[in-house]
C-alpha cells in the first residue's frame, strides 16, 4: 500500500507549481490554470484523508471544490473577456493602472 | 418577544429562515427585472426582499431563539448578530443602488439578484458550524462580489480591479482549500465542534501548523490584512462606489467571521492543553494586526483619490478589529463585534457621499471636494462626521467602540495588565495618524475654496441611507448600551 505520506509530498508539489505558476505567469489564463493546480492539490489531499481514515466527509469536501473551481473559472473566464473588451489586453503587464 | 410565528412557519429550517428569504429574492429577480422596464422596482422588490429577511432575524433575535440544522447551520446570538450586519450593509447597498449613476442599467435585475446571493452567502458563514458550509458560503459571497465588481461596464479601471480581484480571491480560495485540508486530515471531521474536540487531545502537530498559516493567509485575503492587502484599494476604486461600499463594510467582515468562527473556537478548546501553542498564533496576529493598521494609515496620507484613501483606511479598520485575534479574550470579542457595527455606517456613510456626490458630477479625487461645505452643506457635514467618527473623535460611535476595543488589549476581564499593551499603543498611535488624512478632507471641504460655487442636489435615495448611518454613527456613541448588550451576548454565545 502507498503511503499516505506520497500522496500529500504529491500535493503540496503540485500546489508549489501552481503557485509558482501563479506568481510567474503573465497571461492571466494561465494564472487562472494554476489556480485550478493549487486547488486540484488539496482536493487530493481530501481525498488521500478520506481514504485513509474511511471518512466519507472528505469526499463530499471534494465535490464541493469541483464545482466551486467550476463556478470560479466561468466568472473568471467572463471577466477576462470584459477586460480584453475595455483594455485591449489581458496581460498581467497590461493591467496596472492603478498602483499604490 | 417571541419566536413561534417563524418556528411554526419554517419548523426544522428555522435556523436558515433569513437565508432562504434572501435567496428566494435573488432567485425571482431576473425575472423581476423583465417585468420592470425601470430600475426602482426591481430595487423595490430587493429592498422588500432584504426587510423580510431582516424583520426574520430580528424577531429570531430578540426572542434570544437558537436552534441548529443537521449539524451544518446553527443559529444563536452571534449568527444573529451577524446576520444582521449584513442585512444591514445590503439594505444600504440596494437602497442606493437603483439612483446611482454608475451602477449597470441594462443588467440591473441581475446585479441585485447577485447583490442578494452575495448576502446570503455571507450569512450562512455566520451560521456555519461546519468547514463545508463556511468555505461554501464564503465562495457563493466572494464570486458574486467578482461580478458585482466587473458590473461597471465601459469603464477599464473596473474592468481591471475585476481582473485583479478573481485571480487574488481565486488564489485565496486555493490556500484556504489546502488548509482545510490539512484541517481535516489532523481532525478527522469537518464540524467544528469535532475539530476543537480532537485537538483538544491530540494537540499540534506539523499538519495543525501548515492548516493554520494557510487559513490566515487565505482569509487573510478576504479581510485585505497586510501583506495579503493589495487588491483592496483597486477593487474599491474599480468598481461602482455602492459596489465598493458593499465590499469594504461587507465582504471585508466575512473574513474576520470566519477568523472569529475557526480561530477562537479553536484556541479556546486548544487552550485546555498545554502542549497546544496558542501563544505563537496568537503572536501571529498581533503582528500581522500592527501591520494592517499601521500601513494602512501611512499608505492612505498618500493619496489623492478620495475612494483610495477611503479603502486604506478600511484596510486599518480591520487592523484594529484583528486586535481581538491577539487578545483572544471575551471582552475584546465584545469591543470588536461592536467595532464592526460602528465600522458599517461610519465607513459605509463615507462611500455613500461618495457615491451620491459621483451621482451629481463630481470627481473623485479629493481636490475635487474644495468648498464643498458651500455647495452640499448636508453632505459636507455628514462627510465631517463620519470621518471624524473613523478617526475616533468623542462623542461618536467610532470613539466609543475603540475605547472598549482598545482597552481590551489593556486591561484583560479581571483589571490585570495583559501582554499586548503594545497593541493597544500601535492602535491609538494609529488612530493620531488617520486623523491628518481625515482633516485633509475636512479642510479641502470647509477652508479652501473651490471652483464652482453652484448647489448640489444629490438623489434622495442617497440623502435617506447617508441619514441613516449619520443618526446612527451619532446615536451608537451615545447610547452604545443600544448594540452593546447585543455584543456581549454573542461574545458569550461564541465563547460557550
Amino acid at each position: 500500500m502507498i503511503p499516505i505520506e506520497a500522496y500529500l509530498a504529491f500535493a503540496a508539489i503540485l500546489f508549489a507549481i501552481g503557485a509558482y505558476g501563479v506568481l510567474a505567469k503573465n497571461n492571466t489564463i494561465v494564472v487562472l490554470m494554476c489556480i485550478e493546480l493549487m486547488l486540484n492539490a488539496a482536493n487530493i489531499n481530501f481525498i488521500a484523508f478520506a481514504a485513509y481514515s474511511a471518512d466519507a466527509i472528505g469526499q463530499v469536501f471534494v465535490i464541493m471544490t469541483i464545482t466551486v473551481a467550476a463556478a470560479e473559472v466561468a466568472v473568471g473566464i467572463a471577466i477576462l473577456l470584459n477586460a480584453y473588451r475595455a483594455k485591449g489586453t489581458i496581460e498581467a503587464s497590461g493591467l496596472k493602472s492603478m498602483r499604490w | 418577544m417571541d419566536s413561534s410565528i417563524i418556528t411554526d412557519l419554517f419548523r426544522e429550517f428555522t435556523p436558515m429562515a433569513p437565508m432562504l428569504v434572501m435567496l428566494l429574492g435573488a432567485l425571482v429577480m431576473p425575472a423581476v427585472s423583465l417585468g420592470y422596464k425601470r430600475r426602482g422596482g426591481v430595487a423595490a422588490v430587493s429592498l422588500a426582499a432584504i426587510a423580510a429577511s431582516l424583520l426574520i432575524n430580528a424577531v429570531l433575535l430578540a426572542s434570544g431563539y437558537s436552534g441548529e440544522y443537521g449539524g451544518l447551520f446553527g443559529y444563536d446570538a452571534f449568527s444573529g448578530l451577524m446576520i444582521l450586519l449584513f442585512q444591514s450593509v445590503a439594505f444600504l447597498a440596494a437602497l442606493v443602488s437603483a439612483s446611482s449613476t454608475e451602477t449597470t442599467r441594462l443588467h440591473f435585475g441581475a446585479y441585485s439578484s447577485l447583490l442578494l446571493a452575495a448576502t446570503a452567502g455571507m450569512m450562512f458563514v455566520a451560521t456555519a458550524d461546519d468547514l463545508i458550509t463556511i468555505f461554501v458560503g464564503v465562495e457563493l459571497a466572494s464570486i458574486t462580489s467578482y461580478i458585482l465588481a466587473a458590473m461597471k461596464r465601459k469603464d477599464p479601471r473596473a474592468a481591471e480591479a475585476a481582473v485583479k480581484y478573481v485571480i487574488i480571491g481565486g488564489l485565496s480560495t486555493a490556500m484556504t482549500v489546502y488548509g482545510l485540508s490539512m484541517l481535516y486530515g489532523v481532525a478527522g471531521t469537518t464540524s467544528l465542534d469535532g475539530i476543537a474536540a480532537s485537538l483538544s487531545t491530540a494537540g499540534f502537530s506539523w499538519a495543525f501548523g501548515i492548516a493554520v498559516v494557510m487559513m490566515i493567509a487565505g482569509y487573510g485575503f478576504k479581510i485585505a490584512a497586510v501583506p495579503f492587502h493589495m487588491w483592496a484599494p483597486d477593487v474599491y476604486e474599480g468598481a461602482a462606489t455602492p459596489v465598493s461600499m458593499f465590499l469594504a463594510t461587507g465582504s471585508k467582515k466575512l473574513g474576520i467571521v470566519v477568523f472569529f468562527k475557526i480561530f477562537l473556537l479553536l484556541f479556546v478548546a486548544g487552550s485546555a492543553v498545554a502542549s497546544f501553542a496558542t501563544e505563537e498564533v496568537q503572536y501571529a496576529f498581533a503582528i500581522v494586526a500592527a501591520l494592517t493598521m499601521t500601513i494602512g494609515n501611512v499608505v492612505a496620507i498618500a493619496q489623492t483619490n478620495i475612494k483610495r484613501m477611503l479603502a486604506y483606511s478600511s484596510i486599518a479598520q480591520a487592523g484594529y478589529i484583528l486586535i481581538v485575534m491577539a487578545v483572544m479574550s471575551e471582552y475584546a470579542l465584545t469591543g470588536g463585534l461592536f467595532h464592526m457595527f460602528t465600522h458599517v455606517f461610519m465607513k459605509g456613510g463615507a462611500f455613500l457621499i461618495v457615491g451620491a456626490l459621483i451621482c451629481v458630477g463630481v470627481g473623485e479625487k479629493i481636490s475635487d471636494y474644495r468648498g464643498l461645505g458651500r455647495r452640499a452643506p448636508f453632505l459636507a457635514f455628514a462627510m465631517l462626521v463620519f470621518l471624524f467618527a473613523l478617526a475616533g473623535i468623542p462623542p461618536l460611535s467610532g470613539f466609543t467602540s475603540k475605547v472598549i476595543l482598545f482597552s481590551a488589549a489593556i486591561f484583560d476581564g479581571d483589571g490585570v495588565m495583559t501582554q499586548w499593551i503594545w497593541l493597544a499603543f500601535v492602535a491609538v498611535l494609529n488612530s493620531a495618524i488617520s486623523l491628518y488624512y481625515y482633516a485633509r478632507v475636512a479642510k479641502a471641504m470647509y477652508i479652501e475654496k473651490g471652483e464652482s460655487e453652484a448647489k448640489l442636489k444629490v438623489p434622495a435615495p442617497f440623502l435617506a441611507a447617508i441619514a441613516v448611518c449619520l443618526a446612527l454613527t451619532v446615536i451608537l456613541g451615545v447610547y452604545p448600551q443600544l448594540l452593546l448588550d447585543f455584543c456581549a451576548d454573542a461574545a458569550s454565545a461564541l465563547f460557550g
